[in-house]
């Protein structure tokens, strides 16, 4: 029995909306294991979540419709962004082709670009200094990214997501060329850097000078805080979906519409995105954060590695 | 046409990541900030040599090389790399921050360096039985990353590391352009390097039994 496309498009939707807390849960459960201690239940997130959207919704004195805007703003990015990448099938989606992967890139950079303005909407420091940090680091990370599309370009020819996953899946050639193992890599450190992890940032620490990320929603609170929440664990989802299904494994998605086809690839993803989160956590655990301002050092690595997969491509066929 | 970039096949894919490699550990040695790191790196990057070798001599019937890559292996990997710990045992100074410039910038002036060696060895239109020529770029691009190092890193060790693993990447070179070379030749450079390691060690010591640190910034005040 074939899934109509249409619905097979609204579920790659929903799949990284509904999954997106329950990863970061198994994520968290598996870093509190490592380091000894029994750690929160996977299903806290969602809980954490119900907890905030039945709580009472504030504003800072001043703020504007756009610190109230902003969480949803974040929240239809993020629900965009599943259209354009290959979540759950082989084969583009009717709306696969609505953006490349620079649109993709876009698209989410939009939402960092609003719930920083709304950092900086609230009047409070810790906000507008987290606002302020992750759009320094956000300028220098962005050179890598522009690097890695670029081997993507040269690889396939194209710049679409699907190309370079069926490009990859096709012959071991294309798995052990330097010039694609590099750019994962570099995908790699990029991915650490956007969803707070160490070596950039502590990602469970509550008030502390190191925060770039996690402390742009401070202000926010009830239901926007929820959003914002959620909002971050689809972008580490959709994130991870970009390095799995697109780089390093994209193996197990569904090449037809059949309801096992669907329900396989669902499976297939969640566990190669836990698989990863625990790979994630373990690097959590072994290395010490850096200052703040040897994040330039990180991000020299990662620039590193896409500039060698460039290089290699262009001369020579690497 | 297709514009894409068609992948090189699986032996010169392996190839030229394990060069790739080599150079990353070159890249690695830059900001590396202590002693024992500095010569575990040159460690590495030796026996990714000797891999690179035995690679080459399994798929291209090249039975000397296994040879070459087993003495490799017994000199730069283990002989050069304790000869060196052992002199700095009694060291109590550490070679962290002894670069000229940010580690960040260190490594985009090493890149533009490295590219230069790329486009340089593009030029050349080499092409080898051996190894891809994708190798030579990478192999010339360890030889003036390791004079980036030398230049811009103010500390004994991270200068005489730069110059052995500069051998490194000659050896890596040789492999492509040179793959059958005399094993004598060869021999003769490995002995080379044995020399080097004698000269640099007294260096060390010397210098660090004068200055009791391994900065080279204290030379300046030998001038007359």
């Amino acid at each position: 029995m074939t899934v109509p496309i249409p619905v097979v498009q609204l579920l790659q939707v929903l799949t990284v909306l509904i999954a997106a807390p329950g990863v970061s849960g198994v994520i968290a459960r598996v870093e509190a294991r490592v380091q000894g201690r029994r750690g929160p239940r996977v299903l806290q997130p969602y809980y954490d979540l119900g907890k905030l959207f039945h709580k009472e919704a504030l504003a800072p004195h001043g703020a504007t419709w756009v610190f109230l805007a902003a969480p949803l703003g974040a929240m239809a990015c993020y629900l965009t962004v599943p259209l354009l990448i290959p979540v759950l099938t082989t084969y583009p989606l009717p709306l696969g082709y609505l953006g490349d992967i620079l649109g993709g890139g876009f698209v989410l950079g939009l939402a960092s670009f609003v719930v920083a303005v709304a950092a900086t909407e609230t009047g409070s420091p810790y906000a507008q200094l987290g606002a302020s940090r992750a759009k320094t680091f956000g300028a220098i990370t962005e050179p890598v990214v522009l690097f890695v599309v670029f081997t993507v370009a040269l690889i396939t020819g194209t710049d679409l997501p699907y190309a370079l996953a069926a490009t990859v899946r096709s012959s071991a050639e294309q798995i052990v060329r330097p010039a694609h193992l590099l750019a994962a890599a570099a995908l790699f450190l990029v991915i650490l850097y956007e969803t707070g992890r160490i070596p950039v940032e502590t990602h469970t620490g509550t008030n502390e000078f190191g925060m770039i990320e996690e402390a742009r929603p401070f202000e926010h609170s009830g239901p926007y805080f929820a959003m914002l929440r959620w909002g971050s664990a689809m972008k580490q989802l959709i994130l991870f979906t970009i390095l799995l299904n697109v780089f390093i494994a994209p193996w197990g998605l569904a090449a037809t519409a059949t309801i096992g086809a669907v329900g396989i690839a669902i499976g297939a993803l969640l566990g190669k995105a836990v698989l990863l989160g625990v790979v994630i956590a373990l690097i959590d655990n072994s290395f010490a954060k850096l200052r703040l301002f040897k994040i330039t050092e990180f991000v020299a690595a990662a620039f590193l590695l896409a500039v060698l997969a460039v290089f290699t491509l262009y001369f020579g066929g690497g | 046409m297709n514009p894409a970039v068609s992948p090189p096949g699986i032996y010169a894919g392996i190839a030229n990541g394990l060069a790739v490699l080599l150079l990353l550990t070159e890249f690695a040695m830059l900001r590396a900030a202590l002693l024992r790191a500095q010569v575990r790196l040159y460690a590495a990057q030796s026996l990714l040599v000797s891999i690179l070798a035995v690679v080459v001599a399994a798929t291209r019937h090249l039975p000397e090389l296994y040879v070459l890559a087993g003495l490799s292996l017994a000199l730069k990997v283990i002989v050069v790399p304790w000869l060196v710990s052992r002199m700095l045992r009694r060291t109590t100074t550490e070679i962290a921050g002894s670069g000229a410039l940010g580690v960040a910038s260190e490594v985009l002036v090493a890149v533009a360096v490295a590219a230069f060696g790329f486009f340089a060895t593009s030029r050349f239109h080499i092409s080898s039985p051996a190894l891809p020529t994708t190798a030579l770029g990478l192999g010339v691009a360890v030889i003036l990353v390791a004079f980036v190092l030398m230049v811009v890193r103010r500390d004994v060790v991270s200068q005489a590391i730069g110059f052995f693993s500069l051998e490194n990447g000659v050896s890596l070179v040789s492999l492509v352009v040179a793959a059958g070379m005399p094993l004598i030749l060869e021999v003769a450079f490995l002995f080379d390097l044995l020399v080097a390691v004698v000269v640099f060690g007294v260096l060390m010591q010397v210098h660090h039994a004068r200055s009791e640190s391994l900065s080279t910034t204290h030379l300046t005040r030998l001038r007359g």
